[in-house]
């Protein structure tokens, strides 16, 4: 299961170096210059010479705003936030097409829900639109992030809202974990009616240990015994069958581990 | 180690014309020019790397292959702890006493190494505040994150293709007034 997340999202992680004709289709020759030379970098990112790469492509061109995303990586995945909060700001402050990105990892890596919730709307503001892009591995739109940090920050009424309408709109597509996370929000505003109906939308989607446990905790505050026992056995069987929210950085917001199933 | 080099591409040179001779004797200021350009480079040989300290490290902390420590994420399996990372966190929430300070807010990371027996040394620490900028936390905090993470025991070796390898690993605290809140990754 793992393994499919992974592989599926995988065109849209590697995806981000720029179509270099562009820069030149707009006569920006020293950003089609810096493009070009860092076109395909045969070094992991952690590397030195991955660094000096992107350093050079800086050099032809101070303000190539990829080669300050691309140094950035390394750094976010280190949980270096130091240089990483330096080299993504350069990034964004060259090209705001980055902003989408900032955004997510403030989330993800470091949880500076107030940041991602900053980011995601200056990016509404200036969109003006809900397609306002993914989280980088493309699991989580952004407003289910704006959701999910709001709901963080205690205010789970608003993340209820930012959800149910994003939802309601029929062109949405449901992501991996969006019925979910929405169930979470009503089951701790203790509304468990709607936050049964949410997981059994999420059972349709993606059948999850933790989808599993909140249906099994509803069950017990109900006093459905038998119901409880049962969902309970579900939901540990998919934990041991790696069925469970999985990210090989960070934990998904939300999850629930092994220990903490059982013991219910 | 230059003499070393001279007296082997001289034996060596009494295999090959003094054309091809000359030529490798050209090559030397070369090779050193190579040698220093990466000593001087600002970057070491990957992100993060932390080097012994013998004023910080153990001196009998093992590595398996200390030219090639990698990333806690390089085998696509994330955080592996033996209990889950619930078993880090109940660690902390029985161990840390908090500090209240309404100044104290911010992340504090510490980075190390858990070797291919799942054992932790070279502990580094960084921190910031909520603006993403360097911040000397109470000495309370960071010296009590830092010991509860040196006592964390349940690291489990890593393995990529049926090997297990060294790799650098880090855990972020969120403090929010003295408080640890969350625990990253």
């Amino acid at each position: 299961m793992k393994w499919i997340i992974f592989i599926f999202f995988l065109p849209i992680c590697v995806a981000g170096q720029p179509n270099c004709n562009v820069f030149l289709y707009n006569k920006d020759t020293a950003q089609y210059n810096a493009c070009k030379s860092v076109e395909s970098v045969p070094y992991y990112q952690y590397t030195r010479n991955y660094q000096e790469k992107f350093d050079k492509a800086l050099e032809i061109c101070p303000y190539f705003a990829f080669a300050y995303s691309a140094k950035s990586t390394a750094y976010l995945k280190s949980g270096d936030f130091l240089t990483w909060k330096y080299l993504i700001d350069k990034a964004v402050q060259f090209d705001s097409i980055y902003l989408d990105y900032r955004a997510w990892c403030r989330y993800q890596f470091f949880r500076d829900y107030k940041g991602a919730i900053a980011d995601i709307e200056l990016l509404e503001r200036r969109k003006k639109t809900k397609e306002i892009g993914y989280s980088a591995g493309g699991e989580y739109h952004l407003l289910v992030a704006k959701a999910m940090c709001y709901s963080a920050l205690n205010q789970k009424n608003k993340a209820i809202e930012i959800l149910e309408d994003l939802f309601s709109d029929s062109t949405y597509q449901a992501g991996l974990f969006d019925y979910y996370q929405l169930a979470v929000s009503y089951f701790q505003i203790k509304d468990y009616d709607k936050a049964w109906k949410y997981c059994l939308e999420q059972s349709k989607v993606n059948n999850l240990a933790e989808n599993k446990y909140y249906m099994a905790r509803i069950s017990k505050i109900k006093g459905n015994t038998q119901e409880y026992l049962s969902l309970k056995e579900e939901s540990i069987l998919l934990y041991k069958k790696e069925k469970y929210m999985f990210d090989p950085y960070t934990e998904h917001f939300n999850k629930v581990y092994l220990d903490t199933i059982e013991k219910l | 180690m230059f003499k070393v080099v001279l007296i082997m591409l001289q034996k060596f040179a009494t295999h090959v014309s003094s054309f091809k001779f000359n030529y490798l004797l050209a090559l030397i200021p070369l090779m050193g020019y190579c040698q220093t350009e990466k000593q001087n480079s600002k970057y070491l040989k990957s992100v993060g790397d932390i080097a012994f300290d013998s004023l910080m490290d153990r001196r009998d902390f093992f590595l398996c292959n200390e030219k090639d420590i990698m990333q806690y994420h390089n085998n696509s399996r994330g955080l592996e702890y033996r209990g889950e990372k619930l078993a880090i966190i109940e660690s902390f929430e029985k161990k840390y006493v908090p500090i209240p300070d309404s100044s104290q807010n911010g992340l504090i990371r510490v980075r190390f190494v858990v070797n291919c027996k799942g054992q932790t040394d070279r502990f580094r620490i960084i921190a910031m505040d909520e603006d993403y900028q360097t911040k000397k936390f109470d000495e309370r905090i960071t010296q009590q994150i830092l010991d509860i993470c040196k006592s964390l025991d349940g690291w489990l070796p890593k393995k990529k293709e049926d090997k297990e390898f060294d790799y650098y690993q880090y855990l972020i605290f969120k403090i929010q007034s003295g408080q640890i809140t969350e625990i990253l990754p």
